[in-house]
C-alpha cells in the first residue's frame, strides 16, 4: 500500500491542548503516552496520524525486529550478543512510526506467537513478532481504546508497565524490550476505561469541538481544501511543519538539561495530596511533564506556570474515582491550590 | 534479558511490603506473600528488586501465560526429530527454589490459577498431557500483587499466601518529594544508580543470608504457639495453617533481629501479617495495637532517615484501618446471613486447601459483604463458571466457544475441522511423537485428523442490568423518586466498576419506553436518570413487557451476556391492557419469569396501609424482593449478584 498523505499536523485548528500533549511525547517518550478523551469529530484520531510526519530520526540496529538503539542499555537477546562480540556496528536511522493496535487484534497478534509456517517447514520453534514488538521505541496507538477486549488490555499492561514483553504462550518462551509511548483516543459516551488501563496513560487531554463560528468554519474549509488535493494542502503546511520539528528537535536536545528546584517538586506532591491522587506515578509525570513542557519553550529551568499546565495534563484521569462526576480537573482548582498555604 | 531495575533499598518507605518479602526469602516457610494496593506504590519495583538482594531469581509469570508453558509440554522438536518424547518443563520448573511473581494475579485466567494453586500446594509439578507423565519439583516462593479496583482474587489463590500487605501511598509531602527524585535520577542514569546503592545492597544481602543460617536455631516457646492459636482462634480462623504460617514468620522475625528466641512481639507483629486474608472478626486486642501503631507511625513519618535501615521498621500502616469504617456497620447485620449460606456449600473441584478457607467457592458477593469488614470484598471473587458460555459479572471468567478471549488451553477437536480455533501448538505437540512412522510428503510435519487441537478461550463476561423505573405520579410523591435515584445510582457504581452494562426503561401514563439501551457508559444512565420526570397513570405490564423484550434483544445479539432486571416500583399498577391493570402486570411478570430472566424488584411502597402488590410481583417474576427503605448500596448488589446466581 502507497504511503497516504495524513493531513499536516500544523494545519489542525485549535485544539491546542491535544496538540501540546502529543508533541511533550515525542520530545520525552518516557512521560508515559497520552490518552485523548471527546467527542465524534474532533480530530483526535487526525492528529496522532499526522504525527508520523513530525517524527525524530531514530538510530537502529539494522534487521533486529524490535529496532533496539545500538547505544541504548537494555537490548534484545540478538543484540546483546552482537554487543558483546563488538558486532553491534550496522546502524540504520529511521523515524519513529505510529504502529496501529486495532481494537480487533487478537492476544496472539498483540503479543507475538510462534512462527506457524516456519513450524511446518522445520519442525522447529520459533518466535514471530507481534505488534508489541513492532511497537518498541515508537507510538503504539489505540483508536477508541475503551472498546478494547480485557484480555487485550490485561497483556498491554504487563508491558506497558515493565517496558518488557515477556511471552509464555504457544511453546514459546521469550522476553523483549517493549517501551512504547502509549497513545489512546476514546469517546467517553461508549464506555469508559478501565482503571488500570488510565493509569499507564501519563497525560490526558479532553477536547471538544470548537464553539466559534468562525473557527468551525475554517476547521471545514481546511478539510475541503486538504480533500480535494493533499499534495497541494500540505505544501501550504510545509514550512510550519518543518519550523515545528526543529523545534521539537531542539526540545529534545535542551529537556536533559532542565532543572527544577526544590519548591517545584514540594508543589507537586502538595497539589498530588491535596487532589488525593492514587500512588505516586502523578507526582513523577507531573515533574516530568513540566521539565519537558520548559524545554518545548526553550528554557533551561521550570516554572510554576510549567507545573500547573502539567498538572491540568497529569491529574485528571488519576484523581480517586469518583464515578459520576466529569474526571475533568480546572486549571482554577489546581491555581487555588497551588496558591493555598500549607 | 537483561534489565535495568530499581535497587530494592533505594525504595523509600513500604516497611510492610520490605518486611513480607524479606522474611519470605529468610524463610520459604511462610508461604509467599499478596500484596494489594493502588496504582504506583513501588509494589512491582519492590518484588523485581528482590532478586538482587536475596539471590533467588524472580520467575515472571506473565498474564498471556497458556498452560503448557506454565506446567511444561512435550519437546516437539526433539519428537520430530528423533520421535523420543521428552518433557519441556514449563516455568514452574524454572520457579523451582525460586520466587515465582505473578504482577496483577487478579487477572490471571481461572486455568491457570487451578494449576498454580495445586503445584503451590503440593510443591510437586505433575504433567499429564500429551503422551507424557512425568513429575518435577516445584517449589517455590509465591509472590502476587494486584490492585483490588480490578476485581478480586478467588478464595483458594488467597488462602495459598502466607501473608497478606495492603499497600498505599506515602502521604507526607517530604517523602513523597523524595521518592520523585530518587526514580527521575534513576531514569536519567540507571546503571550509576543502581551502583550508588551498591553498599547497602550488600549490607542487606549480607543481613539476610545470616539470617538464614540462624533461622533453624532459632527456639519456639510454648507460650509463642500458645499466642498465636490463640490469635488465630480469635481471628475466626479455620484450620492450622493461620498458627503455623504466625510461628513460622514469627521465627523470621528473629532471625532477622539476630536473635534466637521468638518473642511475644514477634508473633504478634507476625500475626498482623499473616491474619488479615484469613479472618472474619476483629479481635479486639489487635484493634488496639493498631492504634497504637498508627500513633507510632506519625512520629515515624516525621523523620524521614527511617527508611535507610531495615532494623527497627514500625509499622507503617496496617489492613484494619485501611478498611473503611463506614462498611463495618453495614455489613455486620449481613454477617449473619451470610454465615449461613455457608453453610451448604456445593463448589466442585475443590483443593484441600480450599475446604479449610470458610469462604464457600459458589457464592460471591454475600459473602464478600461478610467479609467487608476487612475490605475482603474487594479481593473475594464472583465464583467463575465452568459451565461454556455462561457467565456472571465482568470479574468472572468464562470459558467460551466464541473465538475471542484469552487463549489459556487446548483439547481435542471432534467435530468438523473447518469451523475450529485451531491452537497450532498444541496440535503439532500431539503429531510430533509420530513422525518417524508417518508418511510426510516431504514436509518436516504430518498432521492427521486425530493431531488436531483447538484452543479453549476464557473471556470476561458482564452483567447486563437493566433498570425498569415506575416514573408515574405516585412515585413522584414525598421524596420517593429522589430515593430510587439514590439506589440505583449506587447499583450504578457498582456496575461503573465491574463494567457491567446498563439500560434504562421508564414507564408512565400509558406507555413504557427505553430511555437509555444497553450501554457501558454508566455516565450517560446517570444523566438519563437524572432527568426523569415523574406523572400519570402506572402502565406496570407496558414497563415490564418492554423490559422484557429489551433484555431478549440483548441476548439475541450476545448470548454470552447475563441480564438482570432491576423493577422499581410500589406495584399499583393504575393502566393495563384491560380494566385489571394489576393482574396484567403480573402476566407480564410471569412472562419474566418463564423465561427464567433473573431479576429484582424494589418495592417502593411508602403508604401507611401496605397493599403489598410489589410483593405479589416479585414472587411471580421469581425475583429478588427488596423494599425501599431497607435499601442501602450494599443490599441492592448483593440482591443483584445473589440473583444472577
Amino acid at each position: 500500500m502507497e504511503n497516504k498523505k495524513y493531513y499536516p499536523f500544523t494545519a489542525i485548528v485549535g485544539q491546542n491542548n491535544m496538540k501540546t500533549a502529543l508533541i511533550l511525547n515525542i520530545i520525552n517518550p518516557s512521560l508515559g503516552g497520552v490518552l485523548i478523551r471527546g467527542e465524534k469529530g474532533t480530530a483526535k484520531s487526525t492528529a496522532v496520524r499526522s504525527l508520523a510526519e513530525l517524527m525524530p530520526k531514530l538510530q537502529k540496529v539494522k534487521g533486529c525486529p524490535f529496532g533496539c538503539d545500538p547505544n541504548g542499555k537494555v537490548l534484545c537477546e540478538e543484540c546483546e550478543k552482537k554487543k558483546k562480540e563488538g558486532n553491534l556496528t550496522d546502524i540504520v536511522t529511521s523515524p519513529m512510526k505510529v504502529v496501529d493496535l486495532p481494537v480487533s487484534a487478537t492476544e496472539d497478534r498483540v503479543v507475538g506467537t510462534l512462527d506457524i509456517e516456519y513450524a511446518i517447514k522445520h519442525g522447529e520453534k520459533k518466535f514471530e513478532c507481534g505488534i508489541l514488538a513492532e511497537a518498541n521505541r515508537n507510538i503504539l496507538y489505540v483508536d477508541e481504546v475503551n472498546l478494547l477486549d480485557d484480555h487485550v488490555v490485561d497483556v498491554l499492561l504487563d508491558s506497558a508497565a515493565m517496558g518488557v514483553n515477556t511471552i509464555e504462550r504457544e511453546g514459546i518462551s521469550y522476553s523483549h524490550p517493549a517501551v512504547f509511548t502509549l497513545v489512546g483516543t476514546m469517546n467517553p459516551e461508549e464506555g469508559d476505561l478501565r482503571p488500570q488501563l488510565l493509569d499507564r496513560f501519563g497525560l490526558v487531554v479532553d477536547v471538544t469541538s470548537e464553539n466559534d463560528r468562525e473557527m468551525r468554519a475554517e476547521v471545514v474549509k481546511r478539510r475541503l481544501d486538504f480533500e480535494k488535493n493533499p499534495e497541494e494542502f500540505s505544501k501550504l503546511y510545509q514550512q510550519e511543519q518543518e519550523k515545528l520539528m526543529e523545534k521539537i528537535s531542539q526540545s529534545i536536545e535542551l529537556l536533559p538539561k532542565v532543572t527544577y528546584d526544590k519548591d517545584i517538586l514540594l508543589l507537586a506532591v502538595k497539589l498530588s495530596i491535596a487532589l488525593d491522587v492514587d500512588g505516586h506515578r502523578a507526582d513523577i509525570g507531573m515533574i516530568k511533564t513540566a521539565c519537558t513542557l520548559a524545554a518545548f519553550d526553550g528554557r533551561t529551568s521550570v516554572t510554576k506556570k510549567d507545573l500547573k499546565e502539567a498538572a491540568i495534563f497529569v491529574l485528571p484521569h488519576r484523581l480517586r474515582r469518583r464515578p459520576f462526576e466529569s474526571g475533568v480537573l480546572d486549571a482554577f482548582e489546581i491555581e487555588k491550590i497551588l496558591d493555598s498555604e500549607y | 534479558m537483561k534489565r535495568l531495575l530499581f535497587p530494592f533499598t533505594a525504595v523509600l518507605g513500604q516497611e510492610k511490603i520490605k518486611n513480607a518479602l524479606i522474611w519470605n526469602v529468610i524463610n520459604p516457610k511462610i508461604g509467599g506473600v499478596l500484596i494489594s494496593g493502588e496504582k504506583g506504590t513501588a509494589k512491582s519495583t519492590l518484588v523485581r528488586g528482590l532478586s538482587d538482594v536475596c539471590g533467588k531469581n524472580i520467575v515472571e509469570l506473565p498474564l498471556n501465560i497458556t498452560e503448557d508453558r506454565l506446567l511444561g509440554a512435550i519437546n516437539f522438536e526433539n519428537a520430530i526429530k528423533t520421535g523420543k518424547k521428552e518433557l519441556e518443563p514449563g516455568i514452574l520448573a524454572k520457579a523451582h527454589n525460586n520466587i515465582l511473581y505473578v504482577d496483577e494475579i487478579n487477572l490471571l485466567s481461572d486455568n491457570i490459577v487451578k494449576a498454580l494453586v495445586d503445584v503451590a500446594s503440593e510443591g510437586i509439578c505433575t504433567v499429564e498431557r500429551e503422551s507424557i507423565s512425568q513429575k518435577y519439583p516445584s517449589d517455590f516462593i509465591l509472590i502476587g500483587s494486584m490492585n483490588p479496583e480490578e476485581g478480586g482474587l478467588r478464595p483458594q489463590l488467597i488462602d495459598r499466601f502466607g501473608l497478606f500487605v495492603e499497600v498505599v501511598s506515602e502521604n507526607n509531602a517530604e517523602i513523597r518529594a523524595e521518592i520523585i527524585e530518587k526514580r527521575l535520577e534513576f531514569e536519567q542514569d540507571p546503571t550509576a544508580y543502581i551502583d550508588k546503592y551498591n553498599n547497602e545492597q550488600e549490607f542487606l544481602k549480607k543481613k539476610i543470608t545470616k539470617a538464614q543460617k540462624r533461622l533453624n536455631e532459632i527456639e519456639v516457646s510454648k507460650e509463642a504457639i500458645l499466642l498465636a492459636s490463640q490469635l488465630s482462634k480469635d481471628a475466626f480462623c479455620q484450620g492450622h495453617r493461620a498458627e503455623i504460617i504466625i510461628i513460622e514468620t514469627a521465627k523470621a522475625i528473629a532471625a532477622e533481629k539476630g536473635l534466637y528466641k521468638v518473642e511475644h512481639d514477634h508473633v504478634i507483629e507476625a500475626s498482623k501479617y499473616a491474619l488479615p486474608h484469613r479472618m472474619r472478626q476483629i479481635p479486639p486486642q489487635l484493634q488496639n495495637n493498631q492504634d497504637n501503631d498508627n500513633n507510632e507511625e506519625e512520629h515515624d513519618n516525621s523523620s524521614k532517615e527511617n527508611n535507610e535501615t531495615m532494623q527497627d521498621n514500625k509499622e507503617q500502616n496496617t489492613e484494619i484501618e485501611n478498611s473503611p469504617n463506614e462498611h463495618k456497620t453495614n455489613e455486620n447485620n449481613e454477617t449473619e446471613k451470610n454465615k449461613e449460606e455457608n453453610s451448604f456449600d456445593n463448589s466442585e473441584n475443590k483443593s484441600p486447601a480450599t475446604s479449610e478457607s470458610q469462604y464457600s467457592d459458589n457464592k460471591n458477593e454475600k459473602l464478600d459483604s461478610a467479609g467487608d469488614i476487612f475490605t475482603v470484598s474487594k479481593w473475594l471473587d464472583f465464583k467463575s463458571h465452568d459451565r461454556v458460555n455462561k457467565g456472571s459479572g465482568r470479574r468472572s471468567l468464562v470459558k467460551t466457544n466464541s473465538s475471542m478471549g484469552r487463549y489459556v488451553a487446548s483439547r481435542p477437536f471432534a467435530k468438523e475441522i473447518s469451523s475450529a480455533d485451531l491452537a497450532f501448538d498444541a496440535t503439532l505437540r500431539a503429531a510430533a511423537p509420530f513422525q518417524n512412522s508417518r508418511n510426510k510428503n516431504g514436509m518436516a510435519i504430518s498432521i492427521q485428523k486425530s493431531d488436531i487441537r483447538v484452543k479453549q478461550r476464557e473471556k470476561r463476561v458482564g452483567n447486563y442490568i437493566l433498570f425498569v423505573v415506575d416514573a408515574s405520579g405516585s412515585m413522584g410523591a414525598g421524596k420517593r423518586m429522589k430515593a430510587v435515584k439514590g439506589a440505583v445510582l449506587s447499583l450504578l457504581s457498582d456496575a461503573y466498576q465491574k463494567r457491567d452494562k446498563v439500560g434504562l426503561v421508564m414507564f408512565k401514563h400509558e406507555t413504557a419506553e427505553i430511555v437509555l439501551d444497553m450501554t457501558r457508559s454508566v455516565d450517560l444512565a446517570q444523566k438519563k436518570l437524572e432527568e426523569l420526570p415523574t406523572g400519570g397513570k402506572t402502565p406496570l405490564c407496558f414497563g415490564i413487557e418492554t423490559a422484557h423484550t429489551a433484555v431478549k434483544t440483548a441476548l439475541y445479539k450476545d448470548k454470552e451476556i447475563l441480564p438482570v432486571i432491576v423493577l422499581i416500583s410500589d406495584g399499583r399498577a393504575t393502566y393495563g391492557k384491560s380494566k385489571k391493570a394489576f393482574d396484567d402486570a403480573l402476566k407480564s411478570a410471569e412472562a419474566v419469569a418463564n423465561d427464567k430472566i433473573h431479576s429484582v424488584v424494589i418495592d417502593a411502597e411508602q403508604d401507611f396501609i401496605k397493599l403489598g402488590l410489589a410483593k405479589k410481583l416479585a414472587q411471580t417474576m421469581n425475583a429478588q424482593y427488596i423494599k425501599l427503605e431497607e435499601l442501602k448500596a450494599e443490599t441492592l448488589i448483593t440482591a443483584v449478584n445473589m440473583s444472577i446466581n
